[in-house]
């Protein structure tokens, strides 16, 4: 916000610039957003593909909004957003609200409150994920699926390396790759997407979960410095298996959401420990997008002594404060997250419908007509886990100053990878800047 | 954007027309010519790096209001943080590896075109071609040819029998990545220095090497003991031009490398504390710090290298 | 002494071909790679030129409809009317500035002249996030006329730089004539000194062109969606967006270069003269 001299400072420029300006308009920030929804046209920004084109236009036939999708990688998507409320800059009437996000939202205001345009109190009982987007009483965003991390493995690729019995914890897993390695099947048969991303970061969430920890505690304070804690033995076990040469070489430079499932879909590697819910259907079983058709199956986390719990990774979606058409976005967010909606994307009624790299839907009711409709790939193996062992990766919600955290975490992790830092030194790093974060510093 | 241009000429006190009179008059006219430019001088550029230097002994973080003095804070936390140290060290080799090769590159192209041949001109056009390009195009462009599954290098080195599979040669290892990312930005700023060194070759009066031929000089010491010395104002400029363009390298890692720390330079770190941690006031600090390195480094350069020879 | 001549003549063409190569060769290459299928272009070895040549990539980066296209041509609208834009505004104020600083005296002119050239030597990037944040300040981040006014202040003083020199090269006599005959000094500008300076002009114009098409960071930055991003920004974007394969990147990084190729290869002459005379003084 600026201060009182900065804004004097500024006027003297703003006077200058208006003057040097040549009769060119401006459309000038921070206005306040218009009411309207007949026969505006909205612009929604978020890191997946558009829905099928008939879907759309339904909506607008039956309201009178069009709606002009963009889809933006999440990383450049997030700076965007912030960017843009920095500047109080228009950019989008609808976009991602991030579970990892929802405390630094929370503080700084950026988003309206939810709960003024959609009736949040009686979706809580259809939406579990509703309580990660809600913060000092507000909802920030409404969750559109409810994704968690799952472990996804090529069983065609395990069974001719001569796995019988598909691994149930960590090492287990670890021998079976190296199996997998030796024989000669694949010869690089873990996917870790190790660019400096926050997909590298939240790997390695769910990796220090299946180890039995958790990153912070309730006040921030990181329980993974120590080197026998399960945070600090997940990045070793990541970075011992980029060195032992489990993992492409090249995935030094892949990121999460793209690369790390284009490389599953094209049959180099034969699992990923940290994939997403609903990729199998979306992706991996889409013979035009997929060389390993009905190959790839989910395999409950490998744990410590068992299967280990999921980490919930939920996308939420908003409106900016500078967003032009409000309520339209309002409008257009119920029938975005509607339950029908949400099992038409998931595939309940045929491929025309659904939505590419839709996750898993976040209403209750919409899992439940997938599921007794038998149309959700491997929906059975999806929902035990959703009913039993997926948690949040922050239990008392994300810190306000998660996207710092999380960019310390990528890019120590990514050194470490490189060979540039060792394990220890960038988990101390990591941890260092967690503390100086939590202490407020 | 801007060019390296240190040494400021002389302002001729030119004739204003037979214009004893109109000195004691006012006159309007050059104030209203000169007007535009100043305000956006002041109002884009001084304005702005009056905020620069202020603002880096404040807190400016959209995510920690209000704004509020804290002295060298800003600062403090930069060399405590070893990311942003990693990326100077990076940013130092881009200097080093950059400046180098583009000087002795462009000398080489320069005396190749020293003297007139037919087709000549050609070549200038040819040469100047990579200076034109956008560089993050430049670095899709090179993209194709470090790629780690496509590129033209990986398949050159396999068909030579040089490699036995095909390497990822960026991002894996931190020397190797600058120096490939660097060579992207030298492929851009070398037309430029060849230039600036060809426009002081050809300064030199021809009868001078006639003079060196007759004397019995080889033609290397006729390089060293003449082009050398003589080209020195023309490498100055164009050394000055490659340290402002290395010390603020942003596209090519940007495009190339992204945030990764094995090839990530103070701008590119820069952008990242600015627009994705909001941290302005830190954002402010860096970049007044590698403003003061530009100037340090230009300024060197120019009292080393810098000399013009009387013939 | 023959054979010191062939020797010469041997190292020369040594250096042009070294020179042909550096510059071309990636071109060629990206070229290549946009004209083949993604198959083609995965094949290893690679192929040197392409098997079966397809304009498919280009098509689909140009076409009828869809996001691709439409993206792609909105970009190009949006670099092209802001490169022209800061370039018409550049060369027309520099050209006055030039004028005063090049034909008068006047108060506080060397102050201001020094000031000018002074900026030149400061990395521009330094006053990015404050340029960022007063454009916000008055609703001007993501307009034509933000991202207008940061190129020509920008590019103003090497403009007014090369124009000065430009104009201080032509005799004062020539200006002296007309003044005789009783035209205004601005008569004399606009009849006598502009035609004899059009080279000037001309290289001042390119350069600037050429130097606005190659901005990255503050688009980047200045511009948040589509209705002001240029093809630049654009063309890196798709890097991120899906996994664009390599050929069809390729197709756009060439869409990206061609009038920057084009006008570099034609125009060269006024390039060389322009940038001579800004940085050799």
């Amino acid at each position: 916000m600026p201060s009182v001299r900065q804004s004097r400072a500024s006027a003297v420029v703003g006077a200058l610039s208006c003057l040097a300006l040549l009769g060119t308009a401006c459309s000038g920030g921070g206005t306040s957003g218009s009411s309207a929804t007949k026969g505006v046209k909205i612009n929604v920004a978020l890191a997946i593909p558009a829905p099928p084109k008939a879907s759309l236009d339904a909506f607008t036939k039956a309201t009178g909004i069009t709606v002009n999708w963009t889809n933006i990688d999440w990383d450049s998507l997030q700076t965007k957003i912030a960017a843009g409320a920095t500047a109080k800059t228009y950019f989008a009437d609808a976009t991602d609200v991030d579970w990892s996000r929802v405390g630094q939202l929370g503080k700084l205001n950026w988003f309206y409150p939810m709960e003024t345009y959609v009736d949040t109190k009686s979706l809580t009982a259809d939406m579990p994920q509703l309580a990660s987007f809600t913060i000092g009483g507000h909802v920030v965003g409404i969750p559109f699926d409810a994704s968690f991390l799952v472990t996804t493995v090529n069983t065609k690729m395990f069974t001719k390396a001569g796995v019988t019995k598909m691994p149930t914890t960590i090492d287990q897993y670890t021998q079976d790759l190296k199996q997998i390695k030796a024989k000669g099947g694949v010869q690089y048969p873990l996917n870790i997407p190790f660019a400096a991303a926050e997909g590298l970061s939240t790997y390695w969430y769910q990796t220090t979960a299946a180890f039995g920890g958790t990153i912070l505690d309730g006040q921030g304070k990181p329980q993974f410095a120590t080197p026998g804690s399960p945070g600090y033995k997940a990045a070793q076990w990541m970075v011992d298996a980029l060195k032992q040469g489990l993992v492409p070489p090249g995935n030094i430079n892949v990121s999460d959401s793209q690369g790390q499932q284009t490389l599953m879909a094209q049959g180099q590697v034969a699992s990923t420990f940290g994939d997403y819910s609903g990729n199998i259907g979306s992706l991996y079983d889409v013979p035009a997008a997929s060389k390993v058709v009905h190959q790839v199956d989910y395999l409950a986390t490998p744990g410590v002594t068992g299967p280990g719990p999921n980490m919930s990774n939920p996308d939420g979606i908003g409106i900016p404060r500078t967003a032009k058409y409000p309520a339209a976005a309002a409008k257009f967010i119920q029938w975005f997250t509607s339950a029908a909606n949400q099992a038409d994307f998931a595939g309940l009624n045929g491929p025309d419908k659904a939505l590419k790299s839709y996750n898993f839907p976040s209403r209750l009711t919409a899992v439940d007509q997938l599921a007794t409709k038998g149309k959700l790939v491997k929906g059975s193996a999806l929902s035990a886990m959703l009913k039993s062992s997926a948690r949040p990766v922050f239990p008392a919600g994300a810190p306000s100053w998660y996207p710092q955290f999380s960019n310390s975490v990528y890019t120590n992790l990514h050194s470490a990878a490189t060979g540039s830092l060792s394990v220890d030194a960038a988990i101390k790093a990591i941890a260092a800047t967690a503390n100086r974060l939590a202490s407020g510093g | 954007m801007s060019e390296g241009q240190l040494d400021a000429p002389p302002v001729t006190a030119s004739a204003d027309g037979p214009a004893g009179k109109r000195r004691r008059r006012f006159d309007p006219l050059p104030y209203l010519l000169v007007s535009p430019l100043a305000l956006f001088i002041i109002a884009l550029a001084l304005v702005p790096a009056a905020f620069t230097i202020i603002e880096s002994f404040f807190r400016v973080d959209a995510l920690d209001p209000p704004t509020r003095f804290i002295g060298l804070g800003n600062f403090r936390r930069l060399f405590g943080d070893h990311v942003v140290l990693t990326s100077a060290e990076n940013t130092l080799i881009y200097v080093l590896i950059g400046v180098g090769l583009s000087t002795v590159l462009g000398i080489a192209m320069a005396i190749t075109l020293q003297h007139k041949f037919a087709g000549r001109s050609a070549l200038i056009a040819i040469l100047i071609l990579p200076w034109a390009l956008p560089g993050v195009v430049e670095g899709i462009v090179w993209s194709g040819i470090w790629n780690a599954n496509t590129g033209l290098l990986n398949s050159v080195l396999t068909s030579l029998h040089m490699v036995d599979h095909y390497h990822v040669f960026l991002g894996q290892h931190r020397w190797r990545t600058i120096a490939l990312i660097e060579l992207v930005q030298v492929w851009q700023i070398t037309p430029l220095s060849a230039l600036l060194v060809l426009a002081s070759l050809q300064n030199i009066p021809g009868d001078l090497y006639e003079a060196a031929r007759l004397d019995g000089c080889s033609p290397w010491a006729a390089f060293r003991r003449i082009t050398l010395p003589l080209a020195r104002p023309g490498v100055a400029v164009a050394m000055v031009q490659a340290v402002i363009a290395t010390l603020n390298v942003f596209d090519q890692p940007y495009v190339l490398n992204g945030a990764a720390s094995t090839g990530s330079s103070v701008m590119v770190q820069t952008y990242f504390i600015s627009f994705q941690n909001l941290d302005f006031g830190e954002g402010y600090a860096l970049s007044l710090l590698i403003t003061l390195a530009t100037l340090a480094m230009s300024f060197c350069v120019v009292k080393l290298v810098y000399r013009t020879v009387e013939y | 002494m023959a054979v010191r001549t062939r020797r010469r003549i041997r190292a020369r063409w040594f250096g042009v071909a070294f020179i042909v190569l550096w510059s071309l060769v990636p071109i060629y290459w990206t070229i290549n790679t946009s004209l083949q299928t993604e198959a083609q272009a995965g094949s290893k070895p690679a192929h040197y030129v392409p098997p079966t040549p397809t304009l498919a990539h280009y098509v689909s980066l140009l076409g009828d409809s869809g996001e691709l296209p439409d993206q792609i041509r909105r970009s190009t609208i949006n670099i092209l009317i802001e490169c022209s834009a800061a370039t018409i505004i550049t060369v027309l104020l520099s050209t006055l500035a030039a004028y005063a600083f090049a034909r008068m005296t006047f108060r506080g002119r060397n102050v201001l002249f020094y000031t000018v050239l002074a900026t030149m030597a400061f990395p521009a990037y330094t006053t990015l996030i404050p340029l960022y944040r007063i454009l916000g300040d008055f609703g001007l981040v993501n307009t034509y006329t933000g991202i207008v006014l940061v190129y020509v202040s920008g590019f103003l003083p090497l403009a007014t730089w090369i124009m000065y020199n430009y104009l201080t090269s032509l005799p004062a006599a020539i200006e002296e004539a007309g003044q005789v005959d009783g035209a205004s000094r601005m008569q004399v500008l606009w009849y006598v000194l502009l035609p004899l300076a059009l080279p000037g002009i001309v290289s001042t114009a390119i350069i600037t062109f050429l130097f606005s098409w190659t901005q990255f960071l503050f688009p980047l930055v200045l511009s948040t969606d589509l209705s002001t991003q240029p093809l630049t920004v654009v063309v890196q974007a798709l890097q991120g967006q899906h996994v664009v394969p390599t050929t069809l990147l390729s197709a756009a990084g060439v869409i990206a270069i061609a009038v920057p190729a084009v006008i570099g290869l034609t125009l060269n002459r006024y390039i060389v003269s322009g940038l001579l005379t800004g940085s050799v003084k």
